[in-house]
């Protein structure tokens, strides 16, 4: 399955896309329970940056039919791995 | 030495305090000490002179810089490495974020009599080295935070004195307007940021209007980028076009104003608007840009008029009043900023 990253924001308020292939099993074990339960998050909690936070950087992940869109300051840990993953690999 | 017998005005001392030339170490400790004693009366005038000071503002507190190293962590603040009147490490982003906070704090406190990014003097706090290849500089709310770059795209960004005073205006906003990092406002809110960001390069440079680059982070780009910098205020939309990257987005007027969900509503791309307005208002001035259009845009922020949630319309209101203000109606300053905002088809 098809993973897609986009980042935008930051100081250089540019756009950067990548995106990764992962096995159906992984995308069903690891990141769709995951982008669930970020994509149910209240509005105004999980989607906006950390107060007086500026610059930083904004990430849309989409994964087959669930998108979700995070703030880098509210990025943890799998969420990162899979950015470095989708980062290391070719670009789309 | 009795305070009230202080024959060196209090912004000169503060200047003096922070100098760190190690020839001039025995005037800047004198100067420190005579600041202590400095009666906070006597100080509070002097600044009023300079200023308009929002009232119970404490003034006369010298530049106190503390620069810390993550060590390649993401991890804030890290390790203290450099703190006030520290001798240079050696470290290029430790030093350029001391220099560029010095260079930032000067403008504000020199031209605008503003005491530190609070006008109370709250210390100036950075962070360099932080994370690993990490591609980006900001402000955490308490401290700016420098990466080292991924070495493909970017570089070191506190190569760039106007990243540095970029990322300090966010502070200075935090305490005036505070603008909702959002939409139209968050747009105005980056463009501060902007405008200080290359004022401060241009007050340190001795650059009049026509000698700046108005470019904003000019050097960060690696040798492999299509692009002198990230934004221009003189011509929005040609600071870079890059094979890889794309071409710079950001628009000069309202026409070309971008509807997006991404960079929390366009951010860093509408912000062209009112940087251009700035630009066309300095531009029409002459001269030293901080003098008078910085002055304008300065007085519009800490004047109490723009609202957290203003969009460019409220914005241009308040820095055309503020011109009426300080310059008087119809005045040259006045009718500099009303042809700007036209120009941008923000005002009609």
């Amino acid at each position: 399955m098809r993973i897609e990253i986009s980042r935008s924001g930051g100081f250089a308020g540019m756009t950067r896309t990548w995106s990764l292939e992962v096995s159906p099993a992984e995308a069903e074990e690891r990141w769709l329970p995951l982008a669930d339960r970020a994509a149910e998050a209240p509005q105004g909690e999980e989607t906006r940056p950390e107060r007086d936070q500026r610059d930083r950087y904004v990430y849309h992940i989409v994964i087959g039919y669930q998108e979700v869109t995070l703030p880098e300051s509210r990025l943890d840990e799998p969420w990162k791995e899979l950015i470095e993953r989708a980062r290391r690999g070719p670009t789309g | 030495m009795h305070p009230h017998c202080s024959i060196v005005p209090p912004h000169l001392l503060a200047h003096l305090a922070a100098v760190d030339d190690p020839r001039h170490a025995v005037a800047a400790r004198a100067a420190r000490r005579a600041l202590v004693q400095l009666d906070p009366l006597l100080a509070g005038r002097e600044e009023a002179f300079a200023a308009p000071v929002p009232p119970r503002t404490a003034v006369g507190r010298p530049l106190e810089r503390r620069i810390s190293d993550a060590g390649g962590q993401e991890i804030l603040p890290g390790t203290l490495v450099r703190g006030e009147g520290d001798a240079a490490t050696g470290d290029a982003a430790t030093d350029e974020a001391y220099d560029g906070l010095g260079a930032t704090d000067a403008l504000f406190r020199q031209v605008y009599g503003r005491a530190s990014i609070d006008g109370a003097g709250l210390p100036l706090a950075a962070t360099v080295h932080y994370g690993e290849l990490y591609d980006n500089a900001f402000w955490d709310g308490e401290r700016m935070v420098f990466g080292d770059g991924d070495g493909d795209v970017f570089g070191r960004f506190t190569r760039s004195l106007t990243v540095i005073s970029h990322e300090l205006t966010h502070g200075f906003t935090q305490y005036s307007t505070n603008l909702v990092y959002e939409g139209q406002s968050g747009a105005l809110n980056e463009s501060l940021s902007d405008v200080f960001g290359v004022l401060v390069e241009q007050h340190h440079l001795g650059q009049t209007v026509d000698q700046a680059s108005w470019l904003v982070g000019e050097g960060v780009f690696t040798d492999q980028v299509q692009g002198r910098a990230l934004r221009s205020l003189a011509a929005p939309g040609t600071a870079y076009d890059d094979d890889v990257l794309g071409r710079d987005p950001q628009p000069a007027t309202m026409s070309d104003f971008v509807i997006t969900t991404s960079d929390n509503g366009g951010v860093h791309i509408n912000s062209g608007i009112p940087n251009h307005a700035f630009y066309l208002t300095a531009l029409h001035l002459g001269g030293y840009a901080w003098e008078r259009a910085g002055r304008i845009w300065f007085d519009a922020a800490v004047g109490g008029g723009i609202q957290a949630n203003s969009g460019f319309r409220l914005f241009a209101d308040v820095t055309q009043e503020a011109a009426r203000a300080r310059f008087g109606q119809n005045s040259e300053e006045h009718e500099a900023v009303r042809q700007a905002w036209a120009k941008v088809e923000v005002t009609g």
